[in-house]
């Protein structure tokens, strides 16, 4: 795990979100945004080409589309 | 004849012959749903206005000789992120409990269409789970209990609808699962439960909590009735882009089933999970091909995981932003929703475009199976003034919930037998995207074999 990733995530999410948790909530979501890091580095491991797209198409909207 | 627990060809079978009427079912399970209900924890909001008028019609069209097919007249409950229009539709959260919609999910209309007649709209974990939940009270309703033990816990985040079968409050439920909502209710109260291809039923109308991930689907006496289910509620709706215009018929396969077992699949399932898996797939040995597969190292639940992060992020961002989470039940679900902000936008698109390997991976792997059958869950029922670990996803391996919803891929949990403390535990049967009928096969045929879905807590058998 990327620990100064980590760190500056949580302290985003402390200065945006810090006047809604507790300090003892604060230590819980610390480990969770750990977690998530740790969980972004799997992702990062693997490598994708260029043309290797979301799989999620988007599809300009009319109406009269069915 | 007794309705209860009567699986719902029978029942369908008797309202046709007039042994039973609509109204009469109607009154039957509302009455064990107020006298039960809540010992379990497991209903929000009796529909009984509704109920009695839905009840009524279909008891007049059945007269009438226009049977519109196996759900007419049969009593229903739903997970209580369904909106129904005029009755309050909760989340199972306290900041939404006096929320009422002015409309119908599709699924709501469809069963209403079908002729089925709603009862309940049944308890469910805070937000379905979204904000990270650690303990069974984990909803404004409080613990919901397996109907096989007071002291333990019904599963979840579907965990009325699974309460609500198991007990035999209502013949069928809905649930959703986005990851593990359906299966882990159906075993842990020993139900058959079914997970539906994303997309096959319309999301319209049902609590978003990952866009990508959500599903809903019918929770069962037997894995029959979650396919005569489903053909009811499935098919492609204007309101939800992402329902498919493929067709779905309810059609078994009787000849020529292949199962498959990832390698290792047992590796640090409790022992009675483990040893009820064994037997179950000696029973399927009979009727069917079975082969070992193994699954290529991938990451899957960071995959799944991070997709759910992200979209839960976005889906409750206004809830977020306004201190909303302060109002919920589990200590845990207060805090949640603020570390998921940290996605960064770069990994929620990783992850998607690391999701379409990961459903390449299930298709060339799957491809030539009905099923792959697996433990339900890795461990017993959880107690349920517990917090408990390794029942949720991200505290312990979990490749088939991973690899299952982040493909979206079909899956059903029916009963494979108890643990030493009479507690359920099940087997899953997972298919390749639209495979309904090939789980349903399996699983149907496994239930023609064994006697688990036939076995019911005594308390709640009349």
């Amino acid at each position: 795990m990327d620990s100064e990733e980590a760190e500056t995530l949580f302290s985003l999410v402390k200065e945006k979100y810090g006047d809604k948790i507790t300090e003892e909530e604060l230590d819980e979501v610390k480990k969770a945004v750990e977690r998530i890091v740790e969980t972004s580095m799997e992702l990062r491991k693997v490598e994708l080409g260029n043309w290797d797209e979301p799989f999620s198409v988007f599809k300009p909207y009319r109406r009269d589309d069915v | 004849m007794n309705p209860v627990y009567t699986p719902l060809r029978k029942l369908s079978e008797s309202i046709k012959n007039r042994e039973v009427s609509p109204v009469e079912l109607a009154e039957t399970f509302l009455e064990r749903l107020e006298e039960h209900g809540p010992t379990l924890n497991a209903v929000v909001t009796l529909t009984k206005e509704r109920a009695i008028k839905q009840a009524k019609r279909a008891e007049e069209e059945i007269k009438k000789g226009k049977v519109k097919g196996p759900l007419h007249g049969i009593p229903w409950g739903g997970k209580d992120l369904l909106a129904t229009a005029g009755i309050p539709t909760t989340w199972g959260a306290t900041p939404f409990k006096d929320r009422v919609f002015d409309y119908d999910a599709t699924v709501v209309r469809k069963l209403e269409d079908a002729g089925a007649v709603l009862l309940a709209k049944l308890a469910m974990i805070e937000l379905a789970g979204g904000m990270g939940y650690r303990q069974p009270n984990a909803s404004f309703t409080g613990p919901c209990a397996t109907p096989w033990s007071q002291g333990h816990w019904s599963g979840g985040s579907s965990s009325g609808s699974g309460a609500a079968v198991g007990a035999g409050l209502v013949p069928f439920a809905i649930g959703s699962e986005t990851w593990g909502s359906i299966l882990s209710p159906a075993n842990n109260c020993g139900v058959s439960g079914l997970r539906p291809t994303y997309g096959r039923v319309s999301r319209h109308g049902a609590m978003a909590l990952s866009w990508t991930l959500d599903k809903l689907g019918p929770l069962c006496q037997t894995a029959d009735c979650c396919g005569i289910v489903l053909e009811a509620v499935a098919g492609h709706d204007p309101k939800d882009r992402t329902t498919s215009k493929r067709p779905y018929r309810y059609a078994l396969k009787r000849d020529g089933l292949r199962v498959a077992v990832p390698k290792g699949v047992t590796d640090g399932v409790a022992e009675p999970v483990s040893r009820n898996f064994d037997e179950a797939m000696r029973a399927v040995e009979r009727f069917a091909e079975v082969e070992e597969i193994e699954f290529p190292e991938f990451p899957y639940e960071a995959v799944t995981r991070t997709i759910l992060n992200a979209e839960a992020a976005s889906a409750f961002d206004e809830f977020t932003e306004r201190g909303l989470a302060r109002g919920l039940t589990a200590p845990e679900c207060r805090y949640g929703p603020y570390s998921r902000t940290a996605v960064l936008a770069k990994d929620y698109l990783k992850a998607l475009r690391l999701r379409e390997r990961m459903a390449r991976i299930a298709e060339d792997v799957m491809e030539q199976y009905d099923a792959v059958a697996a433990p339900s869950r890795g461990t017993t029922v959880p107690e349920i003034d517990k917090e408990f670990r390794n029942v949720t996803p991200g505290t312990t391996r979990d490749i088939m919930g991973a690899l299952g919803n982040g493909a979206g891929l079909p899956a059903i949990s029916v009963p494979s037998g108890f643990d030493g403390e009479g507690l359920p535990t099940g087997i899953q049967f997972m298919g390749r995207a639209y495979g309904e009928n090939g789980v349903l096969s399996v699983a149907v045929e496994y239930q023609s074999r064994t006697k688990w879905h036939m076995m019911h807590p005594d308390r709640f058998t009349p």
